[in-house]
């Protein structure tokens, strides 16, 4: 991976965007899981990501991509409605149902896809540009 | 590959005995051209270079099984793999056929 620094980094970001579409999906997938009063909602995803100093070996400092450092969670609290036939639902007939938007989380869909894509461009051209050097020296 | 490395090696004591490059010292001349193609005459680099080339190939055969049972979370990884792999050994080619048509211009050359 040392040979062409810039397919580590730009992997990194490829992983980044793939665990962020994971996270919309998971929230999608939950939209409508309903808990019981006395239960949290089901919390949105939210991916914590950090740039990733460089390991050292550009010298003018130029980083490593970026690095997943974990999940947060978002508000459980969520969304009360009035079920009284729902068998999750207690004394007041109230369910809670998760607080996810759904235009926002297509609006990160299509960030993360978009994202994606980019990363893909900056690797063909890479590849590309190397290729390119090649044919200065050799047949 | 073993008559490239005979000659740098042939080529090594030359150098070490020559006084300067104004004499019309053949195998003087031999021997500094023979320097260039190898990275400093010595053989070892370039199997180094193959070492190297040889890792990465492995790598990118291994996330291939990888991708191909199901166990690679980020398929990216295989295809970046296999593109790094792919680079590598075009340039490991490229240096060969320089290292090759250096020594046989050297060759060719009338003493």
């Amino acid at each position: 991976m040392s040979l062409f620094p810039v397919f580590a980094t730009t992997g990194s970001g490829l992983r980044a965007n793939r665990i962020w579409m994971d996270a919309v999906a998971d929230n999608i997938a939950n939209m409508n899981t309903a808990k019981p009063f006395d239960q949290p909602a089901f919390q949105a995803r939210y991916v914590r990501v950090a740039e990733r100093r460089g390991d050292g070996s550009n010298p003018i400092g130029v980083g490593g991509g970026v690095d997943v450092l974990g999940a947060d969670f978002g508000d459980a609290t969520g969304d009360l409605r009035y079920e009284p036939n729902n068998p999750l639902a207690n004394e007041d007939g109230l369910v809670r149902y998760p607080d996810i938007d759904l235009a926002d989380q297509m609006t990160q869909l299509i960030q993360a896809q978009r994202s994606y894509q980019l990363n893909l461009t900056v690797i063909d051209r890479a590849k590309e540009s190397y290729q390119q050097a090649i044919q200065i020296s050799g047949r | 590959m073993g008559a490239l490395n005979a000659i740098l090696g042939l080529a090594g004591p030359a150098m070490s005995g020559a006084t300067g490059v104004g004499g019309a010292n053949g195998t003087n001349a031999l021997a500094k051209a023979g320097q260039t193609p190898a990275a400093g005459g010595d053989g070892n680099s370039f199997a180094s270079a193959l070492d190297g080339l040889q890792a990465s190939q492995g790598n990118a055969d291994d996330l291939a099984v990888k991708a191909a049972t199901g166990d690679l979370n980020d398929v990216h990884n295989y295809t970046i793999a296999a593109t790094e792999a792919s680079l590598a050994t075009e340039f490991t080619v490229a240096f060969r056929n320089r290292a090759v048509e250096t020594f046989n211009d050297i060759m060719r050359m009338q003493i």
